[in-house]
């Protein structure tokens, strides 16, 4: 062993020196150097992990920043003509992509309504006879809109989106009665909206994604690395000769921390070099070392978490299992899938305690909207508070169990 | 093939399985706690969004204009600023996701029967939120536009206030929500969650099967034994089969009883879909378990590859038709997708066989191929 780790002969020197308390710091951080080396050496054995690790910061990121929307985009639409005449063309031409897409016209309702039960498509739109008629009569008709629901949400937005261009299109039809002019000299009493979307103005969803992706990553590792390199400790019993040895279990705990958070800084700057910056042109308007500071924070606190988990179960089959308990609700419910505010307030209660609900907002506060530590500084320290306090008990739990 | 040492390998591994408290206890709760947490929590209606508004105009009818805003249950007012550098802080802080700007001379320019622009800033940081702000607000001012050009048509044109509302709304849309009348977000995500538990909890049973196994060199006594590839591997599967059949029946259970979502379809499809999908989920975690060689891998790998396809490219938050191409290659070859379907169907739509059995055939064939892959990956005499 002395020959393969020429640290520890340097150590032994040291131990005989008795030394001062600097000496003793230094053997400390000696120690879980040492430590720590042989974490990464373990992990950089495992070529499968190592692969994934890879894939998943690099090419999955890519895959979810280019490939979800959750805008609606391409809605399927269906058209029932009824009516065949100029008014009702110029209103169909009006459903367009990037929300709609036109998949054909059909015969009557019912062929739509089946469909819309294949689910081959999502909006009916019915345009009833004599639509034209009636706009040159000046008499109020209604066109019908089928929409699936069976999602809910992005039901309500391809209505919400069709009411949109159907009330354009009844305005404009207001206004060109009136015989009067668009623009300010307009003589007609209309409140316009002007919006302005700050941080993203394009609302380029391949930013919000990719960034949301990487965020996901860092927390299954983080998590579950740590978490599974102890258990397999405890399993093959590997951990009662590390108790025996002169490190403590402090160091046994930090060094996997130090490893694994080390490991996902790196992922983490991969993904940045490679795809968030070249591929999808995320601008990164805030301070790039505040956000890798807080990254391992975020780590070290996520990290802790792991630990804690694994001094409550006895193998890796038992770790996996309690992951999934207490992450997938993290990932769901944090605010990265869904937006936060609109969750019951138990749900926001209970994910007060859980560090990735302050990750978000630093991340997005750092990278899109370019705020600085002034604004977050509150988010930081409760991260770094629930870190603390995870840390801590899981150090406990260790201690108790081995000593 | 020999049924005796089929139980046999079976009934090891169900013993191993269920000397294991905390792991059988998790295999059984954890789709059942999602499926609650989940029904419950994960709320995906754009609701509550706090706002903050800059009124430079300060008259009544600026004041009747923001109140609708207020009134709203999709906005959550969090009270006045009088300069545009506050907004900037509160956006920043996220104290709010929304500003609104109503300019001076409104209620003046309004009244005298001119356009104004109201100005609306919005958090952009999570861009289908945003978007649906938009919407909401539109709609809002269309709402009050109409009212306003009746008013104002009735005092310059004398029509009767029927009339001017006529002439301010000459086309309207009714829409019609189908399957889901009341648009309850429940509704659609209870079914999918059936999908999601499985999804991510099946594999994971069945992970570690193999690669424990290999980790503890417990695996040389069946390269020794008489056991054949396939009885083993078949052997491995039947308890976590087990397991993850009793869940459907449970998760079920759950989405009928206490979510009381209609379930209108065919409970023999439903369940005979759910098989196929259970063999499907339990196949992939027995394929990374043949493929790694330290369960640490086997675990990260297999919880990262159940769970992030599944939230993704399942359907489950954005319906297969509308992601890229790319991402709908993804998704086809992920089965989640096929049972998604087939689960939203038999639940809402209440279709039969006829119109899913393109469905059920993917998941069958998934099933197969799976388990032709693991045969074709796992051998009794390994390279050391």
């Amino acid at each position: 062993m002395n020959g393969f780790c020429p640290e520890l002969v340097w150590e032994e020197r040291v131990n005989r020196n008795d030394g001062s308390s600097f000496e003793v710091v230094r053997l400390w951080a000696l120690r879980l150097f040492v430590m720590t080396r042989k974490e990464l050496l373990q992990l950089g054995r495992d070529v499968p992990l190592l692969l994934f690790l890879l894939y998943s910061f690099s090419l999955s990121v890519y895959i979810s920043g280019a490939g979800i929307a959750m805008q609606l985009s391409n809605a399927s639409l269906v058209v029932h003509d009824g009516d065949h005449s100029e008014s009702s063309r110029e209103l169909i031409h009006r459903f367009r992509e990037p929300y709609f897409r036109f998949d054909g016209e059909v015969q009557n309702s019912k062929e739509g309504m089946a469909r819309l039960d294949q689910g081959t498509a999502m909006v009916l739109l019915d345009i009833p006879p004599r639509f034209h008629e009636s706009i040159l009569g000046r008499e109020p008709v209604a066109v019908q809109l089928q929409v699936d629901t069976t999602n809910a949400p992005q039901g309500l937005s391809a209505a919400a989106y069709a009411a949109r261009i159907v009330g354009g299109f009844s305005s404009d039809l207001t206004q060109s009665r009136l015989g009067v002019a668009t623009g300010d000299d307009m003589q007609m009493p209309v409140v316009n909206s002007a919006h302005r979307v700050w941080f993203n103005q394009d609302q380029d969803e391949t930013w919000f994604q990719s960034i949301s992706h990487i965020l996901r990553m860092i927390t299954l590792f983080g998590f579950l690395l740590p978490a599974a390199a102890l258990v397999r400790e405890k399993e093959h019993g590997t951990v009662e000769q590390l108790l025996v040895s002169p490190v403590t279990p402090l160091q046994i705990m930090l060094s996997k921390v130090l490893a694994m958070t080390l490991v996902i800084l790196a992922a983490t700057a991969l993904a940045m070099v490679t795809v968030l910056k070249p591929v999808f042109g995320v601008p990164i308007k805030g301070s790039v070392s505040l956000f890798f500071l807080v990254t391992m924070l975020y780590s070290f606190t996520i990290a802790g978490l792991g630990l804690f988990a694994a001094t409550v179960t006895k193998n890796q089959a038992q770790v996996g299992m309690l992951a999934l308990l207490v992450i997938s609700p993290m990932l769901l419910l944090s605010g990265i899938t869904t937006p936060f505010e609109a969750m019951p307030p138990w749900v926001q209660s209970l994910m007060a305690l859980s560090p990735l609900r302050y990750y978000i907002d630093v991340t997005y506060g750092v990278l899109l909207k370019g705020v600085g530590l002034e604004l977050l500084w509150d988010s930081i320290l409760t991260m770094a508070l629930l870190g603390g306090v995870l840390f801590g008990l899981g150090l406990r739990r260790f201690r108790r169990q081995f000593e | 093939m020999n049924v005796r040492r089929i139980a046999a390998v079976a009934t090891k591994e169900w013993k191993e399985t269920v000397r294991d408290r905390l792991f059988l206890l998790m295999a059984f709760l954890l789709p059942a706690v999602w499926m609650a947490v989940f029904g419950y929590g994960l709320v995906l209606d754009v609701e509550h969004v706090p706002f903050a508004v800059l009124d430079r105009d300060q008259s009544s009818l600026s004041r009747d204009y923001l109140h609708r805003f207020m009134e709203s249950r999709y906005f959550d007012y969090r009270g006045s600023v009088h300069d545009e550098r506050d907004i900037d802080r509160l956006l920043g802080d996220t104290a709010i996701r929304m500003a609104m700007v109503v300019p001076d001379r409104f209620e003046e320019r309004l009244l005298a029967g001119r356009p104004v622009t109201v100005q609306t800033l919005l958090d952009g940081t999570f861009p289908l939120h945003a978007d649906t702000l938009k919407g909401y607000v539109i709609a809002v001012n269309r709402a009050f536009t109409q009212e306003l050009l009746a008013g104002f048509l009735g005092r310059t044109r004398g029509l009767s206030p029927e009339e001017a509302r006529r002439f301010a709304e000459p086309v309207s849309l009714e829409t019609r929500y189908l399957y889901n009348q009341e648009v309850r977000s429940t509704w659609s995500m209870v079914p999918a969650l059936i999908m999601f538990s499985l999804m991510v909890a099946s594999p994971l049973l069945t992970a570690l099967g193999v690669v424990r196994e290999k980790e503890t060199g417990s695996i040389y006594n069946i390269y020794s034994a008489t056991v054949s590839k396939a009885e083993f591997l078949i052997g491995k599967l039947v308890p976590y089969f087990v397991i993850s059949t009793i869940n459907v029946v449970v998760l079920w259970s759950l989405a009928v009883w206490l979510f009381r979502v209609p379930f209108k379809g065919s409970f023999t499809v439903f369940f005979m879909a759910s098989v196929l999908f259970v063999l499907c989920a339990t196949g992939i975690g027995l394929i990374i378990s043949l493929l790694v060689r330290t369960q640490m891998a086997a675990l990260i790998i297999t919880i990262i590859v159940a769970m992030v396809p599944t939230i993704l490219f399942s359907g489950l938050l954005v319906p297969v038709s509308s992601l890229s191409p790319g991402a709908q290659v993804q998704a086809h070859l992920f089965p989640a997708m096929y049972y998604t379907d087939v689960v939203r169907g038999s639940f809402l739509k209440g279709l039969d066989l006829k119109a899913m059995w393109t469905d059920l055939a993917a998941l069958a064939g998934f099933a197969v191929a799976l388990r032709l892959v693991a045969y074709g990956l796992f051998t009794k005499r390994p390279k050391t």
